[in-house]
């Protein structure tokens, strides 16, 4: 199986680990990662799609199109760019007046939407293509982990086109997380947005940080070990805005934060060098060595 | 009609009499609503497109009724239309929300009771204006002047931009809150999307659009995943905020961003740790991106000059800056 890997900004101008893991990772699934040369910010739908819904469409179009000219589905690891890239395509597919509005502006780039591929999130071809059991048994080391999974607004919404699982209670992250040995704690408010999309990060930092406080405040209640999310702009709001929350809340939340690709990376064996955890603002050390706690008491057994 | 209407009243002030023992308070209630029924006949005007609005939340009745007016909930008045709209609704809706307006007052005065208990009936009209400026003082929030809507704040066009859009299931609303009432954003801010869907339908484009809680929705999809009429209200918020733009209400902040995928075709640019970080673990400093390929990133710029999206944003080209 071949893929057209889209990386979007945030995850490869920030938090490299997750792309690094992710290489390693479908190495070892055999399935090949082709880089899509030249593609651009997906362009964020919460910012870009709030401006100008033609630039936006437009931009996500070109993205599309090199996908296209590669003859692969397109694979993101983020919801944004999932957001974008899916909803355009889907978009463009079923909107003749639109897809002929976008082509003219593609045009001025040498380009044109065919409409040929489809767009995956990383988590749906994990869960979908290479299944939980095969995921399973790549785990080196089980990783016994207490995990608030956050799944993020842009990956199963909106449902009536996206149709992964249901928005309001589903299962899928929960099982691929399960397949590493770690347990998903239920939460409250599991589905509460991070509080960064829409422009709102950028625009009003203290509403953003009022959505994060509540998560955090419903995790840490729930006791858990880190959060796990897949998209690298929640990813960055855990752990960013978690130091930004302190700041302004006066809390000492220290909840490690993995990108699933991540997690999946700690469970086949890559080490924190490899993950890039030492660039998070949040300390991954304690969840770092629980597993090494365990791992050791396993081994003594 | 207007029976039913005098006897629900009756009933309930008898009952707000027994409750608070204040007798006055009774015809002070009485003296409101006769000011009420003898403005409704002076107004005429034929407009089917405000009869179409008013007719459906029209809470607002009259300046004078203060007691009215001053129940409204805050989400709830500016949505409200005209006082002459009042007379154009049918006769059926007519009765339907004085009913439940007048409710509203006497529960209102049942919390009150001690109020202006003195004031007879003739005093009271004259001297309307000055108990509505006390109990204004006491009980709202509410700006009556500026903030009552008129004809002139109703653009069509506006409402027909949503439409042509494809998003025409704004008209599909029926106003039942699911929407605001699982809003993560409307329980920390004033964002109030049921009022922004209502809005966009009623063509107030100026509320709508000089708004700032207009930029407080995450687009989490919420309200559209659980609204009962399958509106794609996140795509309304969106165009809302197109319109928005496109008349000069953008943050710097966001203009910034577009900026960055202007210069560098990424909304977060490489920055120097990231790189460093990347030659660690085996990849390349510089991702396989627009930051790799200046043919690339050209593309995009010639994207974001024919859809006018520099103009929009007001970057200038020739510095390579935000103006």
């Amino acid at each position: 199986m071949e893929i057209a890997y889209f990386l979007g900004c945030i995850m490869n101008n920030r938090y490299p680990g997750i792309e690094k893991a992710t290489r390693i990772l479908f190495d070892k699934l055999n399935i090949e990662l082709n880089d899509m040369a030249g593609a651009s910010c997906c362009p964020a739908p919460g910012v870009f799609g709030s401006f100008d819904k033609k630039t936006w469409a437009s931009i996500a179009a070109r993205n599309i199109t090199i996908a296209e000219d590669m003859g692969s589905d397109i694979m993101t690891e983020c919801n944004g760019c999932f957001g974008s890239l899916f909803e355009t395509n889907h978009m463009l597919k079923h909107d003749e007046e639109m897809k002929d509005e976008i082509n003219e502006v593609l045009a001025e780039a040498g380009r044109e939407f065919k409409g040929t591929v489809n767009v995956r999130h990383f988590a749906e071809i994990l869960y979908n293509e290479v299944g939980l059991d095969k995921l399973a048994d790549l785990v080196d080391n089980p990783l016994d982990l207490n995990v608030a999974v956050h799944y993020g607004c842009h990956f199963l919404k909106p449902t009536e086109e996206i149709q992964i699982d249901n928005a309001e209670k589903p299962t899928i992250l929960d099982n691929i997380v399960e397949a590493t040995g770690a347990k998903s704690v239920p939460y409250k408010d599991k589905m509460l947005c991070c509080g960064a999309g829409g422009g709102l990060r950028s625009r009003d930092i203290d509403v953003t940080l009022s959505f994060t406080k509540e998560k955090l405040d419903n995790m840490t209640a729930a006791g858990v070990d880190a959060i796990v999310n897949v998209c690298p702009f929640c990813h960055l709001q855990f752990d960013v805005g978690q130091t930004e929350v302190n700041k302004k809340y006066g809390t000492n939340f220290a909840i490690p934060v993995f990108h699933l690709a991540q997690l999946l990376g700690l469970a086949i064996g890559l080490g924190s060098n490899e993950l890039t955890l030492d660039s998070h603002l949040i300390d991954t050390d304690p969840a770092l060595a629980k597993l090494v706690a365990a791992s050791d008491k396993a081994t003594g057994e | 009609m207007m029976s039913k209407v005098c006897f629900s009243m009756s009933v309930l002030e008898r009952l707000k009499a027994f409750l608070t023992g204040a007798k006055n308070d009774v015809s002070e209630n009485k003296s409101d609503k006769e000011v009420l029924n003898q403005k409704k006949p002076e107004k005429t005007k034929d407009d089917l497109k405000s009869k179409q609005t008013s007719s459906k939340d029209t809470n607002e009745k009259e300046k004078t009724d203060s007691s009215i007016a001053e129940t409204s909930e805050n989400e709830e008045v500016a949505e409200t239309s005209q006082p002459e709209e009042v007379a154009e609704t049918s006769e059926s809706e007519e009765v339907a929300e004085t009913s439940e307006s007048e409710e509203t007052t006497v529960e209102e005065t049942m919390e009150e009771p001690s109020e202006s208990s003195d004031v007879d009936e003739e005093e009271l009209e004259e001297e309307d204006e000055n108990d509505k400026k006390d109990e204004k003082d006491n009980m709202t929030l509410l700006d009556e002047e500026n903030g009552k809507l008129t004809l002139d704040s109703v653009d069509p066009d506006f409402t027909q931009i949503f439409i042509d859009a494809g998003i025409d299931t704004v008209e599909h609303c029926f106003q039942c809150g699911t929407c605001t009432g699982g809003c993560p954003s409307g329980r920390r801010t004033p964002y109030r999307i049921r009022q922004i869907v209502r809005k966009c339908l009623m063509g107030l484009k100026d509320e709508v659009i000089s708004d700032d809680a207009l930029w407080m929705c995450t687009t989490c999809y919420t309200c559209q995943e659980r609204c009962p009429r399958e509106i794609k209200i996140v795509e309304i918020v969106k165009m809302a905020r197109n319109i928005a733009a496109e008349n000069g209400f953008m943050a710097p902040a966001h203009k910034a961003t577009g900026s960055f995928v202007i210069k560098t075709g990424h909304g977060v640019p490489i920055n120097d740790a990231t790189m460093e970080l990347r030659k660690r673990v085996g990849l390349g400093e510089l991702p396989p991106t627009t930051h790799s390929f200046p043919e690339a990133l050209e593309e995009v710029q010639k994207i974001c000059e024919a859809t006018g999206f520099n103009d929009l944003i007001g970057f200038n080209k020739e510095t390579g800056e935000l103006e």
